[in-house]
């Protein structure tokens, strides 16, 4: 029953990378776009994401729900060494959903949506950042975790383990990936002039990702980053990121020929694997220390307690999920797909 | 050295346990409501619905929509509220959770998927105006209003097992025997729900009315603010007037299970049979006494055990560290149950008005009255939320976990605390002033339907 509760895990983690991910790359896409692109993207955004915007971010929280239920020790860790970025990503949760509210639900249209347009493209950029740094520094190694605190100080403690160079380029990693997402998602939703806009941005977002990307490892093979070690000699990981380079052509070539289906598949295989190239070398010691690593199946909860998570993850896994299809397709985000 | 360092950490661990307190309290005070709203609204807004689409009055599509806004604004600060202290419950008592966690999981777990549907259904009903089968469309309605009560009895359904652990067998320090489902139908979970649910229709029902009401008393769309008024009266006065009910069974589940609470709440200092109930008074901590006050003989052992000559025990009668502080528990069970009264009264003038004295809205007083008794549910229901939070302490877990031994170790929640207060203060007077611009835009004049899709 375990497996079925950490199936959930990273099936959460997958569709809030992607559904979530696109949403925040909507205020990032917003943010870097010229006035007049601005106000087409706001609607086009507004049209697409509307209807799911709240399912879009409840996967966080069956996220956590599963960590704190079946992963209590795991997740006492994170919520003391990670306290600081954690509570600066929900600051920025909060108020990018709030300014989202405001400004599609404000009974008059009028100077304030300015207020709301900078709030939501700042938070959109900023928070995405502070996830990424959050999970960023479950890989640095620099977490301490320690018998007696009393010999580190505040800084060793609480601010080194993710206010460090590869956590921030992890963060920039995961708010270009959010950019890119949304950016191929909007190909579909946008049409003829507008269309070539969202391509455009896409292939600078593909760009910026690989960059990104390719920046961070080498940081983290510089500065002897022990995950980044254990990454690259992985053969999970080197084949998933070779399958990922070679899909990188078909994607670019369903940017540019404005392809939607493909476009957006191939974008999701692309999270896919930068997934499964992330998770699979450090699965199952998913935290590094400054002395080790931790790992995620230790101290789980007891037997009792997984399998009613499990069933329940299952139930609502079945009540869920087809709601979701249906709402989709409903507001026509699946039905190109079906075209 | 070392001794100063430890005293000073045993000071900064003070110093953070009353801060991780206070923006728990805070950040719950502001949650319960908007979760309160997000839940009971809808509601309101499916039998306008309905009647617009019995009657096809366009009166009741404009005040559809603009309810559906309402909810949409209060969902959405609902949730973001609700993810915060989803993540608060683990950054501010870490040690609580992960021994908790697993044990009240359940309902949880249950409560993120009655939330999604929740989410998933508002997504239909926003968006459905004239895309989806118009039944269809109206029972997403329905089904938003029914997650969210679900959600919320959930919820309540956690802190309950707080206030009355169960599911697990506590040997030598150890959560042992875990059973999550008898932990969720915990002894606790079933008065709780009830009481808060009746609370969440009471306190919005006259808030939402109380608007209307004031709308109507500077003679702004009378029309229109008098069906509002009515719909929303209509669920706050019913459950007001149930409450007092739910009211009596959670005082005898109180003095059965958590017996220091009741004393505190009562200010019952010593052990008595025949035990007078006081109402009003200032409590005196120091001196252990109550001036002031009403006491009406036997009352309380009758309230309590439903025999006026039951023994209730006396806040004396517990070690010194396990009594909760009296004075504010006391003072916020008093101004519960005195606006739960002033309410259940004001319930029952608004059925007489309805049935009997239609004249009575014509009264400019009546409008005044119910204008000025928009804050007071929610102000009944935030009292009674501090006097079952305070009056549990110093337990986080009841008779198991201290609050002291559940916080977390890392230094300078105060700045945190001040973060939340920063952060919450402005989103409160961002919605308001939001509602107000809702509310003027329900007044221009014209009939025709707002648009809701567009930008």
């Amino acid at each position: 029953m375990i497996y079925v509760v950490l199936f959930f895990l990273a099936f959460s983690l997958l569709l809030y990378v992607l559904l979530a991910g696109a949403d925040f790359g909507a205020g990032i896409v917003e943010l870097f776009s010229s006035k007049e692109n601005q106000a087409i993207t706001k609607k086009t955004v507004y049209r697409v994401m509307g209807p799911v915007w709240e399912a879009n971010h409840i996967w966080i929280i069956i996220m956590i729900v599963i960590l704190w239920v079946g992963f209590p020790s795991f997740y006492n860790i994170l919520m003391i060494s990670l306290h600081i970025p954690i509570t600066l990503m929900l600051l920025g949760i909060t108020l990018r959903g709030v300014a989202f509210v405001f400004r599609h639900y404000d009974a008059f249209k009028d100077n304030s949506q300015i207020i709301y347009d900078w709030m939501f493209k700042i938070s959109s950029l900023v928070t995405p950042i502070f996830l990424g740094i959050t999970f960023g520094a479950l890989l640095s190694g620099k977490i301490i975790i320690a018998d007696s605190i009393i010999p580190y100080s505040f800084k060793a403690l609480y601010i080194d383990s993710w206010l460090n160079g590869f956590s921030i380029f992890t963060g920039l990693f995961f708010a270009s990936l959010c950019a890119f997402l949304s950016s191929v998602l909007l190909i579909g939703e946008a049409e003829n002039e507008t269309r070539k806009i969202y391509v455009r941005k896409a292939i600078i977002a593909t760009v910026i990702v690989v960059i990104v990307g390719f920046i961070t490892i080498c940081y983290g093979f510089y500065m002897d980053i022990p995950f980044i070690n254990i990454f690259l000699h992985n053969y999970i990981t080197i084949s998933a990121i070779s399958i990922s380079a070679v899909l990188l052509y078909p994607l670019w070539m369903s940017i540019k020929n404005e392809r939607r289906i493909y476009s957006r598949f191939f974008a999701g295989i692309q999270v896919l694997l930068i997934l499964i190239a992330a998770l699979a070398p450090i699965f199952p010691n998913m935290l590094f220390t400054t002395s080790g690593s931790i790992n995620i199946l230790n101290e789980i909860a007891p037997n009792s307690v997984i399998k009613v998570l499990g069933i329940s993850l299952i139930i609502g896994g079945s009540v869920i999920l087809p709601g979701l299809f249906h709402l989709l397709k409903s507001f026509k985000m699946i039905k190109i797909l079906e075209r | 050295m070392y001794l100063y360092q430890s005293n000073f950490k045993i000071i900064l661990r003070m110093e953070n346990l009353d801060a991780a307190r206070l923006q728990m309290a805070f950040t719950l005070i502001f949650h319960i409501v908007f979760a309160c709203i997000g839940m009971v609204m809808p509601f309101f807004m499916v039998v306008s619905h309905k009647k617009w689409l019995k009657t096809r009055d366009p009166i009741y599509l404009k005040l559809t929509k603009s309810w559906q806004k309402g909810v949409a604004i209060f969902f959405v600060t609902g949730a973001v509220s609700g993810t915060a202290l989803s993540f608060e419950l683990g950054l501010l008592w870490p040690e609580f959770m992960k021994h908790a966690g697993p044990i009240i999981g359940m309902p949880f777990s249950l409560e993120g998927a009655a939330f999604f549907v929740e989410a998933l259904a508002l997504g239909f009903y926003l968006y459905g105006w004239d895309k989806i089968n118009e039944k269809f469309h109206w029972f997403t309605g329905i089904i938003v209003g029914i997650s969210g009560v679900a959600s919320g009895i959930l919820v309540v359904s956690a802190n309950g097992w707080m206030n009355a652990p169960s599911g697990f067998d506590y040997i030598d320090g150890q959560f042992l025997n875990i059973d999550p489902i008898s932990a969720l139908f915990n002894p606790a979970w079933f008065t709780q729900a009830l009481h808060m649910t009746l609370a969440a229709f009471t306190a919005t029902g006259f808030a939402v009315a109380g608007i209307h009401a004031y709308q109507i008393l500077k003679k702004r769309n009378i029309d229109l603010h008098k069906k509002a008024f009515k719909i929303a009266l209509s669920f706050g006065a019913i459950a007001a007037i149930l409450q007092p009910i739910s009211g009596d069974i959670s005082a005898k589940d109180i003095a059965k299970r958590q017996p220091a609470k009741l004393a505190a709440m009562e200010a019952h200092y010593h052990t008595e049979k025949g035990a007078p109930l006081y109402i009003g008074g200032i409590v005196n901590e120091e001196k252990q006494e109550v001036n002031y006050k009403i006491a009406i003989p036997k009352a309380l052992s009758f309230l309590a055990f439903g025999d006026f000559d039951a023994e209730v025990k006396g806040l004396n009668d517990f070690p010194a560290d396990e009594r909760p502080k009296v004075a504010i528990v006391h003072y916020a069970f008093q101004i519960m149950v005195g606006l739960g009264t002033l309410l259940l009264f004001a319930g029952i003038l608004f059925f007489i008005t309805l049935s009997r004295k239609k004249e009575w809205f014509n009264k400019r007083y009546f409008w005044l009255l119910f204008s000025l008794l928009a804050p007071m549910g929610f102000i009944a229901l935030e009292a009674g939320w501090i006097v079952t939070e305070v009056g549990r302490q110093p337990w986080i877990i009841h008779g198991i976990m201290k609050t002291k031994d559940a916080v977390t170790p890392v230094p300078g929640i105060i700045y945190s605390f001040y973060m939340y207060i920063l952060v919450y203060t402005s989103l409160t007077i961002a919605v308001t002033w939001l509602m107000s611009r809702q509310i003027k835009a329900l007044n221009s004049t014209d009939h025709s339907t707002p648009n809701t899709t567009s930008l």
